[in-house]
Formats: structure tokens, C-alpha cells, sequence
């Protein structure tokens, strides 16, 4: 199939890659660690692999750089079957990324990322060139090509790591969890420099990740992967996320989704409870008839001043003078405002300790009550889970 | 140095060991206050340097054929992991062996003279060129491994251009273990007649500690020379090592 072969390469120095129902059997086990996996890469596009640990999503990718033994069916780059190659050739025209970088302790930046130049015999002028060159692709100084890999940051090493997989030219990248192992905020900054490479050089990648948000970041595509390798869902993140295909995946998505809009909500848009009001000199037998109201949302009446500002909490021993003391016995606990962000609202009222938080206005003025069960009760309403903006949030594709 | 039992026994295996000294009279002999008698020394300095060169040639060849086949020993176990214990055991029972025991063992079979002593001191260099061996090739990081292989590196070059350069501080440590040792032992191949600077050690009037300090003096420069070497071609072949993070 020659026509095949050019309409697979199409775009500059990409290949697709397809599985056709390939399976990795280890002896000795019972289940396969991966069943028959069917699934097309295009050319030129990121293919994130995600799933929980254990679902087989490494050893498929593996499979195509044949750093695991397909045990039947097959794996094509382009059309030709990598069964068909001898494996260290093969691996020569695939990008590699891991987890731990892997880096040569032993070998110059510039030398790290000649290494697979070097096995294909580049001459050294070319290779220092080609060197350089990635250094200024992936943003770092030239003059630390001359630097060892402990003379470099976490982050600065994976940058290199991608470098050195791209400096053959490869048909296909393979990155296993390739940012796993970098704190959230170098994390997030490598993914997008990663999606700006990438639109640049346009590759096949085949990308295994465990965490739901970096598959939806960078994914053109994602496929969800459970024990088995079975794909349970292969589709667009935007797909994904407004119309999960089984419990499977609306279990691995939603939970992170609702979370994640934490992030994004503010205390003033969720229904806030009522507490009872009580104020400084006030009989207490009234307060403890607000209580005794049969829709009481909040169990406790909060002593507020003339300016329905917070003072305190009153409890049980406050309530059995025959007033409203001016110092209550409980202390105010965290004040919260209707503009925080909902995710550090959470936090602050699972670090304080408390149950319930006062929610103020901008005068400081009481405007409800806001309780970890109010959240848990809208992480779990449909609400929470259908007013998604997935494709907006998204920077390409 | 002096115990009987080690003078009776060399005395009669050893056939020119207690041999007259050429240079018959001891100036400070007569004044026993004198540690170390500079007249002698200045007029006999020259007596040590074809025992010198023999130590050295001694110790060289020795060491190099223990890191021969240590080095071989080692690269085969890496492959076959399951004849690591063996080995090391094996190695170990050879260094356990006394060195007295071990030339007066292999006499019968190799006689006296050098080839006796550059086997038993090889011999001994085994283990620990062995041990620091596999201790430089396990200590190679997994990721750098990995990477190597998943960017088409053969088995081959995993091993020569990944693994062995990172080994290159343990084994150059247990060379310079391995050779100060032997540069030790070998004073006493002078029991099997193999020369060596034991020659003026055991060979000397005990009374007088001159001729030994001098050849004691000699050996702990020669250790000492060893030393530089070593740490010089560590630094030469591990630059890598000390670039510090910045």
C-alpha cells in the first residue's frame, strides 16, 4: 500500500500509529495487561492515554517502541508493523520521554541530547548544530549545553529530556508521565510550553498520564483506559467531559471536574443557610424559640451587632442566662467573604475546624452561612456536573 | 615483623633470606640510641633500587592481571545476576586465605620466584576489584537505563557507554584499595624468593632499624604515588562529578 504509506507521513517527520488488537500477556499472570487494544493515532496529533494504576496504559505505550513484547496482534507506525524491525533501529525514530527523566549523570547537556545523533553515526559538527538548536526550541540558554544534568533544575532536566527525544527528527514521541514528577506550578508552566512545541513541530504523541486535568489539557485526543488496557471512551476532551461514555469514565472525570470548578465559583454563588440571629441583651428565650423552629438550617444562633456584623457563636451555657451575654463562649471561627473563591473557602473551613463559617458582605455585614455540607451538596447535584465549559478553558485545538 | 615462628619457617624455606649484608660493618651499630643512622643510609641508598623496581614491576603486574580477571569476573555476573553470590563467596574465601599459606600452598605447583607471587597477589585483589565493580554497575541509576534503551541503545552500549562510565569512581576506588594492599603484601614475596623491597626488611638485623625504615619509607611513598595517580585519573575520566549545582 504505497499511497498508504505517504498519506500516513503526511505531515513533516509524523506518522500514525495504530493498535490492532494488540495484547501483552506476562507469563504467569491471568488476565492480559493489555486485551486486545484497538486504536488509531492520526498523524500529528497528542494521544493522552489515562487511567488509574494498573490499567495497563505504560505497557501500551510501551508497546510501540517495543520496550514490551507485544504478545499477539500488532502495532503499526504508519503501515509498517514495528514487529517487523529490529527493536533498537525502531527505538532510534521514536522520542522517549519517562517519569524520571533519565538523563546521562555522565554526559554534558549538549552530549544528552546528541545521544541518539550519535548512534546514527551524525557528524559532530551536525550534532552540536542540531544541539543548539533544541536548547533555543525548548527555551533554555544555549551556554548550559556545556552544564552536566545535576547542575540543572527538575524542570530545566525534563526540558532537556524532551529535547534530546526530539533531536533525531522522530516519527512518533512517547512520554510516560513526563511531568509527574514536577511541582504544580512548573508542572503547569512545562505543559504549556510543551503545547506550544508542539504546535510548532506538529508530532504524533502518545502521552500516559494518570491525572485527568493534564489528559484534558494537552489531549487532541483522550482515550480512557481501565484494567485490561480497555478503552472505555476515545474521544475529544470536550467530548469527554459533556457526554462520558460509561459509569467508568464519568466516575474518573466527574468527581475532578465538580472539583475543579471550586476553582472557579465564588461563596456568593452557592445558596447560603440562615442562622438564627441573636443580639447582645436580647432575651434569650427568644433565641431559643428561633432554634426551636422546625426549618432552623443552622443549629447554632449567632450573635451579631446592630450592624448585623458576626460576633461569635453562642452555645448551650450562653443560652441558659437569662440574656444574651456580650461575649459569647464560642469563638467566630473563620469569617468568610460572598467574593472568595469557593475551593479556599473549603479550605478554610476544614483548617479552622469549624462547621459553619459566616459569609459577610463587603460591609462586613452577615449575608448566610456557609457549611462543608452546602458544598458536599452541590458536588453531588446534577448542577454541579452540567454546567461544564470544557472547550472555552482549553488553548489549542 | 619479627615473630619467631615467621623467622624459623622462612629460614628454612627461603634460601638466600638470611644472607650476609655486603656492607659487613654498621657505623651507628656501636651507639644503640641512634633509631635511624643517616652515615648508612647515605652510603647504602643505592642497595634498594633494583628491589624497588622488582616491588613495583610486582605490584603492577599483579594488579593488573587481578583487574583483569575481576573486571571479566564482573561484567559476566551483570549478565547472570545469579552468579553474583557465588563469585563474591568465592572471591572472598581466596582473600580470606593467610598469605604465608598461600605461597608455601602454591610452592609445590609453581616453585619459588615470581610467577608464585604475582598469582597469590592477584589473588588477592579479586574481591575487592570484583565487589567495587558490581558496586559501580548496581549503583547506575534505572532511569538513565531505561532511557537508554528506549532511545535504541543495544544492550552493548547500555553497558560501555551508560553503565561502565558511571562505574568508573567504584572501580577506580577498589583499585586503589586493591593496589595499596598489595603494595603491602608484596614485601613479603621476598619469603618466596621473588625479591621486593621485603628483601631489606626481613633480611636486616633486627637491631638495626635503618635498613627497614628506608624500605618502609619507600613503600608508604609508593602507596602514596599510587594514591595520586588514581584520584588524578578519576578526576580526568569523571568531570561530570564535580560540576556542582548552580
Amino acid at each position: 500500500m504505497p499511497s498508504g504509506e505517504t498519506d500516513a507521513q503526511s505531515r513533516s517527520g509524523a506518522s500514525s500509529v495504530r493498535y490492532e488488537e494488540a495484547t501483552k500477556q506476562y507469563p504467569g499472570t491471568a488476565e492480559p495487561a493489555v486485551d486486545r487494544l484497538t486504536l488509531e493515532v492520526p498523524a500529528g496529533e497528542i494521544c493522552v492515554l489515562v487511567g488509574p494504576s494498573g490499567c495497563g496504559k505504560t505497557t501500551a505505550m510501551r508497546m510501540v517502541n517495543r520496550t514490551v513484547e507485544i504478545s499477539s496482534g500488532d502495532v503499526l507506525i504508519g503501515e509498517r508493523s514495528v514487529r517487523d524491525r529490529e527493536p533498537a533501529q525502531l527505538r532510534r525514530e521514536i522520542g522517549y520521554v519517562i517519569q524520571q527523566v533519565g538523563l546521562f549523570p555522565h554526559r554534558t547537556i549538549t552530549e544528552n541530547i546528541g545521544a541518539v545523533p550519535q548512534l546514527l553515526g551524525w557528524k559532530k559538527d551536525r550534532i552540536r548544530e542540531r544541539s543548539a538548536e533544541l536548547l533555543e526550541l525548548i527555551g533554555l540558554d544555549p551556554e548550559l549545553g556545556d552544564r552536566y544534568p545535576a547542575q540543572l533544575s527538575g524542570g530545566q532536566q525534563q526540558r532537556v529530556g524532551v529535547a534530546r527525544a526530539l533531536a533525531a527528527d522522530p516519527l512518533v514521541m512517547l512520554m510516560d508521565e513526563p511531568f509527574g514528577a514536577i511541582d504544580p506550578i512548573n508542572r503547569e508552566r512545562l505543559q504549556n510550553e510543551f503545547l506550544r512545541l508542539q504546535a510548532e513541530i506538529r508530532k504524533t504523541v502518545l502521552f500516559v498520564t494518570h491525572d485527568i486535568d493534564e489528559a484534558i489539557k494537552l489531549g487532541d485526543r483522550v482515550a480512557v483506559l481501565r484494567e485490561g488496557g480497555r478503552v472505555e471512551q476515545y474521544a475529544t476532551p470536550a467530548e469527554l467531559l459533556m457526554a462520558p461514555a460509561t459509569e467508568f469514565v464519568e466516575d474518573f472525570v466527574g468527581a475532578d471536574r465538580a472539583l475543579k470548578r471550586l476553582a472557579l465559583m465564588r461563596v456568593g454563588d452557592i445558596n447560603l443557610w440562615e442562622a438564627p440571629l441573636a443580639h447582645v441583651g436580647q432575651a434569650t428565650a427568644e433565641v431559643r424559640a428561633k432554634l426551636a423552629a422546625p426549618d432552623v438550617e443552622v443549629p447554632y444562633p449567632l450573635l451579631v451587632d446592630g450592624e448585623r456584623r458576626p460576633l461569635g457563636w453562642l452555645s448551650e451555657r450562653d443560652l441558659s442566662a437569662d440574656v444574651v451575654p456580650s461575649r459569647p463562649d464560642s469563638p467566630l471561627g473563620p469569617v468568610l467573604e460572598r467574593d472568595d473563591v469557593m475551593r479556599d473557602a473549603l479550605a478554610d473551613l476544614l483548617q479552622g475546624q469549624s462547621q459553619y463559617a459566616p459569609v459577610v458582605d463587603r460591609e462586613g455585614r452577615i449575608a448566610g452561612v456557609l457549611s462543608v455540607e452546602i458544598i458536599s451538596e452541590f458536588l453531588a447535584s446534577p448542577e454541579a456536573k452540567s454546567e461544564e465549559q470544557p472547550a472555552a478553558e482549553r488553548p489549542h485545538g | 615483623m619479627g615473630s619467631p615462628l615467621l623467622l624459623a619457617a622462612a629460614g628454612e624455606v627461603g634460601g638466600d633470606f638470611f644472607r650476609e649484608r655486603s656492607s659487613g660493618t654498621l657505623p651507628c651499630q656501636a651507639n644503640e640510641a641512634h633509631l635511624f643512622c643517616w652515615d648508612w643510609a647515605r652510603e647504602n641508598l643505592d642497595r634498594y633500587g633494583t628491589p624497588t623496581v622488582q616491588h613495583l614491576e610486582i605490584v603492577l603486574i599483579s594488579v593488573l592481571v587481578g583487574f583483569a580477571i575481576a573486571f571479566a569476573l564482573a561484567l559476566i555476573a551483570h549478565r547472570t545476576r545469579w552468579l553474583q553470590p557465588p563469585l563474591l563467596t568465592a572471591t572472598g574465601v581466596l582473600y580470606t586465605i593467610p598469605s604465608i599459606a598461600f605461597f608455601f600452598l602454591l610452592l609445590p605447583v609453581t616453585g619459588f620466584g615470581r610467577d608464585t607471587a604475582i598469582i597469590v597477589l592477584s589473588a588477592y585483589t579479586l574481591q575487592i576489584i570484583y565487589r567495587n565493580t558490581m558496586l559501580g554497575l548496581n549503583n547506575v541509576p534505572d532511569s538513565a537505563k531505561d532511557a537508554a534503551r528506549g532511545m535504541g541503545f543495544t544492550e552493548r552500549q547500555v553497558l560501555w557507554k551508560v553503565e561502565l562510565p558511571l562505574a568508573v569512581p567504584e572501580i577506580i576506588a577498589g583499585l586503589r584499595v586493591a593496589t595499596a594492599s598489595t603494595i603491602a603484601i608484596a614485601t613479603l614475596v621476598v619469603l618466596i624468593s621473588a625479591g621486593g623491597l621485603g628483601t631489606e626488611m626481613y633480611g636486616s638485623n633486627f637491631n638495626f632499624p635503618t635498613a627497614i625504615i628506608i624500605a618502609a619509607a619507600i613503600i608508604g611513598l609508593m602507596v602514596l604515588a599510587f594514591d595520586l595517580l588514581f584520584l588524578t585519573a578519576q578526576r580526568l575520566m569523571t568531570p561530570w562529578r564535580k560540576a556542582r549545582p548552580t
